[in-house]
Formats: C-alpha cells, structure tokens, sequence
C-alpha cells in the first residue's frame, strides 16, 4: 500500500522531468559527443550536419541570403495563412476586405505590410542569392542541378509575388496583372492559350482573381517547398557549402582502411598455444562522393551545435526586425478600386518585371520572350555550360574572371532596365526624369 | 553448367512475375500521369466563360446604315458599313487594353494616345499592333453576328 503511493507520487515528482527528457533525447550539451547527438537525434536539427565548414559560417561569404530568403518564405506563409482568415477572393469584396485590414482588424495594416515588404524582400533576397552563388563559383561539380532547382526557385518566386500583387484588387493590381499577362501573350504559338488559361477568360476578371488566389495560396507554395526542401537536401548531400580547392574534401574517392591488429595475446590452454587470428577490416565503397570528411578535419569545421544553430538564429532575429521594421515605417500601397475603362497612366506591371516591360517597349515578341527565354535557358544550362573547375569557393576568383564579367553585365543591364523603367517612364511610356 | 542452366530455370517464373509487376505500375503509373496532366490541362482551360460572351449578335443590317461607323462601347466592337459591306474592329487598344474611340481619321485612344485609321492600322502613339478584325457571319434569322474569337485579316469585309 505505501510501496504503490510512493511510486505514484514519484511518478508525479518526475512527471515534468520525464515528460522533457521523452522530448528531448539530450540534455543541453556539455561535450562534444553530446553536441553531435543534438544536432543528430532532434528531427529540425538533424537537417544540418553534425559540423559544419567554418567557411560556410563566415558571413562575408554567403551574407546569409539564402537564409535569408528561406526565413522571409516562412514569414510569407505565416502573415499568408493569417491574412487568408479575412480575405474573399471576388472582386465585388475584396478591395473591401482590405480596407477592413486597415480599418477594423486589429493588426491587419501590420500583418498586410508584412506580407507585401516580405515579398518584394524575397524577391530581391533571391535574385541577391543566385549572385553570391555565381560569383563565389558555387554551382560546380558536384552542385551542377543544385544551380538548376534554385533557378526554378527564383521563378517560382517570382510567380507567387506576381499571383499575390492581383489580390488586393486595386487599380494598381488590376493593371499590373492586365500588363504582366498581356505580355506573357506575346509568346509564339502557346502565348495566347498560356494567357487565356492563367486568367480564364479573355480579360482580368473574376476568373483571373479567382485563378490567381488558387495558385498563390496553394499551389505555388505547396510546390516552392518542395523544391526548397530538395534544395536544402542536396546541398548536405553536395558536401555543403563551396569550398575553395584546398580545403574542400577529395571528391570521389574510395576509402580502403585496414586495421591490422597486433598479434593477438598467446592463449594458453593446458596443451597447445594458438595465435589469435589476426583481424582485418576493410571499409570500401560505403561512403563515396564528397561525404568523405578526411584531412583537416578540427581546424576547417566547428560544431553546429551551437555555432551554425546561433548563427541562424541571430539572421532569422534580423530578417523578422528587418521586415518589422520596414512594415511599421511604410504602408503597402492601396489605390483606387479597380476601374477597367480607366487605366492609370503610365500602367506598370510589378517591378521585377518592369525591365521586362522595357524590353517589350522596345520589341514586343524579342523584348517578352524571345530575350527572356534565352536568358532563362543560358541560367538553367550554365552550370553544363561553364565546365572550369577553378576558382570554387571564392568571390571572384581570378580564374573565372570571364564568367563572372558576363554575369555582372547581365544583372547591371537587368537592373538598369528595372531602374529605367521604374524611375523614367512616365506617361505613354515616354523618357521622363524623376529628378 | 547444367545445374547452373537448371537454377536459372527454377527460379525465372518468380523474376518474371515481378518483372512483370515493375513493368506494369511503371508504365501504369506513367501513363496515369500522362493521362492525368491531360485532363487536369482540359480541367483547367474553361470551355464557359462567365465574363461578356465572345460571340453575340448586334442587330439586322439595316440598324447599320451604308458608310456608317457604330462603335458598341460595351461589347468592345465598331460594327463598319461601305455599301452593301459589313466589318467589325475591335475598339479594344492593342497598346494595353483600353476601348478607342471613333475619330475623323480613324480611332483615337484616350488613355495613351495611340493613333489608328480607319482600318485600325497603326499611325501613331505606342500601341504596337493593329486593332483586330473580327469574323462576322449573317444567321439564319438575318442578324449579324461577331465573333471575337476568330480574327480575320484586315479589309475583309462580310456582303449583306
């Protein structure tokens, strides 16, 4: 009797205890046997590596961008999935919900400001990305495909930002989406059946909202994180981040150890001595690829716990005070409802893709796609295209001098395009100066 | 060699079975896949639109008096007639979508400017094509009929 009640009031003194240690296999580390455990056995933390290249922590090498982007990614999905709490996808109500955001939700101006700053910031964050893994030479051998799902992860973002900007239905949506399309239907032969199914109907209307609200809330998210997921996979499976030459692992070598004990201690029985056998192992094939961790193993890399798990934490404390920041000084813009006859003059298309509305001021078909669409498959190819093995892990290395001039003048000329046609066009589309 | 022929015999109808097994949810699963993004591309590409219909009639001939120019604002249509010949030219600008206005030397945009004759050829601003002609055809009960998805060339008129 007193036997059972001492084993339930133990029970219960151990309750909070037992109850953590069932979630938390290990207690805080104090070792580095428990540092690797921690990184291993928790589900969120065993994404990462049990150590980590100290090359990969320094912030003037990777500037944290696609962390960045990730983390703007999950503050989109949050601020989205509240935002949807209110919003109507019809065009009889949702400008109206979006002055209720403003007027009568509380927090809605705050949450709607995040979404909308988060968006273009990821936008950016990106594109921004793409550059440091170009310029560092990061998409060599073996992360030649790893080049290429993040190239789809740029147009996937640019997707959801260009399906979100209809939503608010207001002028400046209702004409950037009617520009936007218009030119994704100066596309030869599938131009005008692209354009027709994305706004399922002949012109921007409820169809198109509705279409719209579908694939941003749903289908572009569901299918950006698995692409993501993908991405973060491979570039464990890749070796982690690019290494210059020196310090990055052989690559594809096949480890051959043999372990030859001493002589073994004579047995002595009561007749004969034996020689324990020698034992030999042999490890081979198992692991294969860039996995293999040999050489300087201390000096390169630290322990992730806690060096990467502070190192992020303190980019993802950043990228939230960062867009609190931005969302509390401006407001995301809101015009009039929409009005079909009246366009507003000049209408310009979101500014990602205004360098492509320039373009289409020029030529139409070269401007829209044809110039687009090479760009497209020079980035998708590049990583077969550019074979060098040199220059890997270093900004601009003077090796790929040439490679990372091309793509310097690609993004200059693709950013002053956008500057162009964001700051000097005016009405008619005519050459104005913003000064 | 003939134990080894034998074994191999022994055990081939189990290899085969799941040979064959692989083979069929392979090509199964495949042409499920290619079967599904199919009708998911019909699925989604609307054979109704719940917008203006493209197709609709504007009235007899005889509403069109011979060398008129009647532009119908809100079907994004300015039915012409030369003699006895009808047309219809979209008023829809090709520059970004707003309605043109009839105008002594042709059509006029309000919002951008863009010029057009009488053809809805281009003379000036920054539209960067013609204005659409569409196909008309006279019904059965005599009432002429658009349709605004089948564009037709330029100068190809209907007799009435």
């Amino acid at each position: 009797m007193s036997k059972e009640k001492n084993s339930i009031g133990k029970s219960l003194m151990g309750l909070p205890a037992n109850v953590a240690r069932s979630i938390f296999r290990n207690p805080l580390p104090s070792s580095d046997r428990g540092r690797a455990a921690t990184s291993f056995t928790n589900f969120f933390l065993h994404i990462q590596p049990v150590r980590v290249s100290r090359q990969a922590l320094r912030p003037s090498y990777t500037m944290g961008l696609g962390l960045i982007s990730f983390f703007l990614f999950v503050i989109l999905t949050v601020t989205g999935v509240l935002l949807m709490f209110y919003y109507v996808p019809s065009t009889a109500q949702a400008y109206d919900r979006m002055l209720d955001l403003r007027s009568s939700v509380a927090f809605g101006i705050i949450l709607r400001n995040m979404h909308r700053w988060a968006a273009h910031g990821m936008v950016a964050c990106v594109f921004l990305h793409m550059c440091r893994v170009f310029f560092t030479g990061s998409y060599k051998p073996p992360r030649e495909f790893n080049w290429v799902i993040g190239v789809c992860l740029f147009g996937l973002t640019l997707l959801s930002s260009f399906t979100g900007y209809l939503l608010p239905w207001d002028q400046l949506a209702f004409w950037a989406i009617t520009v936007g399309t218009s030119i994704a239907g100066y596309a030869p032969l599938v131009g005008k059946a692209m354009k027709f199914i994305l706004l399922g109907d002949a012109t921007v209307g409820q169809e198109a909202l509705l279409r719209f609200y579908v694939l941003h809330v749903v289908v572009l998210p569901l299918v950006l994180t698995i692409f993501v997921a993908v991405h973060f996979w491979r570039i464990r499976k890749d070796g982690g981040l690019a290494k210059p030459e020196a310090e990055a692992a052989p690559k594809r070598v096949q480890v051959q150890v043999q372990i030859q004990d001493e002589p073994g201690p004579m047995v002595t029985t009561a007749t004969v001595a034996v020689a324990a056998p020698p034992r030999r192992f042999t490890i081979q094939g198992l692991v294969r690829g860039p996995l293999v961790k040999v050489g300087k193993l201390e000096e390169d890399t630290v322990f992730s716990w806690p060096n990467l798990l502070v190192a992020e934490l303190f980019v993802l404390l950043l990228t939230i005070a960062g867009v609190m920041l931005v969302s509390i000084l401006f407001n995301a813009p809101l015009e009039q409802p929409v009005n079909v006859m009246h366009p507003p003059n000049p209408a310009k298309a979101p500014w990602y893709f205004l360098g492509l509305q320039e373009q289409v001021s020029y030529s139409a078909f070269w401007g829209g796609i044809g110039v687009p669409g090479i760009e497209l498959l020079l980035l998708l190819l590049l990583p077969y295209i550019d074979r060098g093995k040199e220059g890997v892990g270093r900004w601009f290395a003077r090796e790929r001098v040439l490679a990372n001039s091309i793509f310097l003048l690609f993004v200059i000329v693709n950013i002053s395009l956008i500057v162009i046609g964001t700051f000097f066009r005016g009405a008619n589309w005519q050459f104005v100066s913003p000064f | 060699m003939e134990a080894t022929a034998t074994e191999t015999k022994l055990s081939e109808p189990q290899v085969g079975r799941r040979r064959f097994l692989a083979w069929l949810s392979g090509v199964g699963i495949a042409g499920s896949a290619v079967l599904g993004s199919l009708a998911t591309f019909f699925f989604i590409r609307p054979r109704t639109t719940y917008g203006q219909p493209n197709r609709f009639k504007i009235g007899r001939p005889e509403e069109f008096p011979p060398g008129s120019r009647i532009a119908i604002d809100p079907k994004r249509v300015c039915i012409v007639r030369e003699g006895n010949k009808v047309a219809a030219i979209s008023t829809t600008c090709t520059h970004l979508g707003c309605i043109v206005a009839p105008s002594a030397t042709g059509f006029q945009c309000p919002c951008h400017g863009s010029r057009f004759d009488v053809d809805g050829n281009v003379t000036g601003g920054p539209a960067p094509k013609a204005l659409a002609w569409y196909a008309m055809t006279l019904t059965p009960s005599g009432e002429l009929e658009v349709d605004k998805d089948s564009e037709i060339e330029t100068g190809t008129y209907l007799s009435v």
